[in-house]
């Protein structure tokens, strides 16, 4: 499937397409726009204002993304929480990792050379945050 | 010649009834330290995270059944561009000079206390740089303030 974003992928859009390829399709293409009548019609847009899966009632997109697939995995709404405070930062969520990935998604978007070079780094990142989640989830303690 | 700051702004036209989509959107445009124009108009220096920002409250506008608009723009004049953000560096300043006067009352507190208010004052202080586009000297005053309160903390027995 193809899927249309905005250009310069932040947290919640970087977190988005490591979503989507993880636990929605695995095949999926990214294509990059800078202005949304430049969607294509046959790619499903996210993160972008008046699509579906976007930000909604206060949501991010990560968050909308959890409840229009209901992914009820609850690592995946701890790191919604996380993506939430470092996209938003409206303190809704007591999320003290909020700033430091912040920072680092910023770091790296400054690094990269486009956004599919940004979403091949922040890839592996995510998968380390899920599985660190996961493991601080089932102990009920950060894991050493 | 100094290129002009570009802004963001933000035009919308909320429904009076009912208030918690008002109340919110003034909470949020409180945080992301919009500057008022006038009546349902907002500014903020243009970046990609201001741009978005005020992007998305402007989805939520139209949400609750509001109209809205996203446009970017440059001061006509030097003179008023530097008027809204003296407006904002003051308006800044006060939220700085309010923490600097926590950190300062928290001063004879017990170590416990003092430890709860460090964190707190830190996070406040984070939370306010965030939206500090026009850094005024109080910045840097309250930065020293909670510092030297979490110095205090660390070598207390």
């Amino acid at each position: 499937m193809r899927w249309a974003t905005r250009r310069h992928c932040h947290v919640d859009r970087a977190a988005c397409a490591w979503l989507i390829r993880r636990f929605i399709d695995p095949e999926a293409e990214f294509i990059f726009v800078d202005d949304p009548d430049e969607l294509p019609d046959d790619a499903t847009p996210f993160d972008m204002r008046g699509v579906e899966l976007s930000h909604h009632g206060g949501d991010c997109s990560f968050e909308t993304f959890l409840k229009s697939y209901e992914l009820d995995d609850r690592v995946l709404w701890d790191i919604a929480r996380i993506v939430h405070e470092a996209d938003v930062a409206d303190e809704r969520y007591d999320a003290p990792e909020a700033p430091g990935l912040d920072a680092l998604m910023r770091g790296l978007s400054l690094v990269s050379e486009d956004d599919e070079a940004m979403l091949a780094v922040s890839g592996p990142l995510f998968d380390g945050l899920y599985e660190y989640r996961r493991r601080a989830l089932l102990l009920g303690r950060e894991p050493a | 010649m100094r290129r002009r700051q570009q802004w963001v702004f933000l035009a919308y036209r909320l429904p009076r009834d009912p208030s918690t989509p008002r109340i919110t959107l003034w909470r949020k445009l409180r945080r992301l330290g919009a500057a008022q124009v006038l009546d349902g108009l907002v500014a903020l220096p243009l970046d990609s995270r201001t741009r978005e920002q005020l992007e998305w409250l402007a989805d939520e506008v139209e949400e609750a059944g509001g109209l809205a608009s996203i446009w970017i723009a440059e001061s006509a004049s030097a003179a008023q561009e530097h008027a809204l953000a003296s407006r904002m560096a003051e308006a800044i300043a006060g939220e700085y000079a309010v923490l600097i006067d926590e950190a300062e009352k928290v001063r004879g507190a017990t170590s416990a206390e003092r430890r709860r208010a460090v964190r707190r004052l830190r996070r406040q202080l984070q939370s306010i740089t965030r939206r500090d586009y026009f850094p005024p000297p109080e910045r840097e005053a309250a930065r020293r303030a909670v510092e030297a309160l979490a110095q205090e903390v660390a070598v207390a027995p």
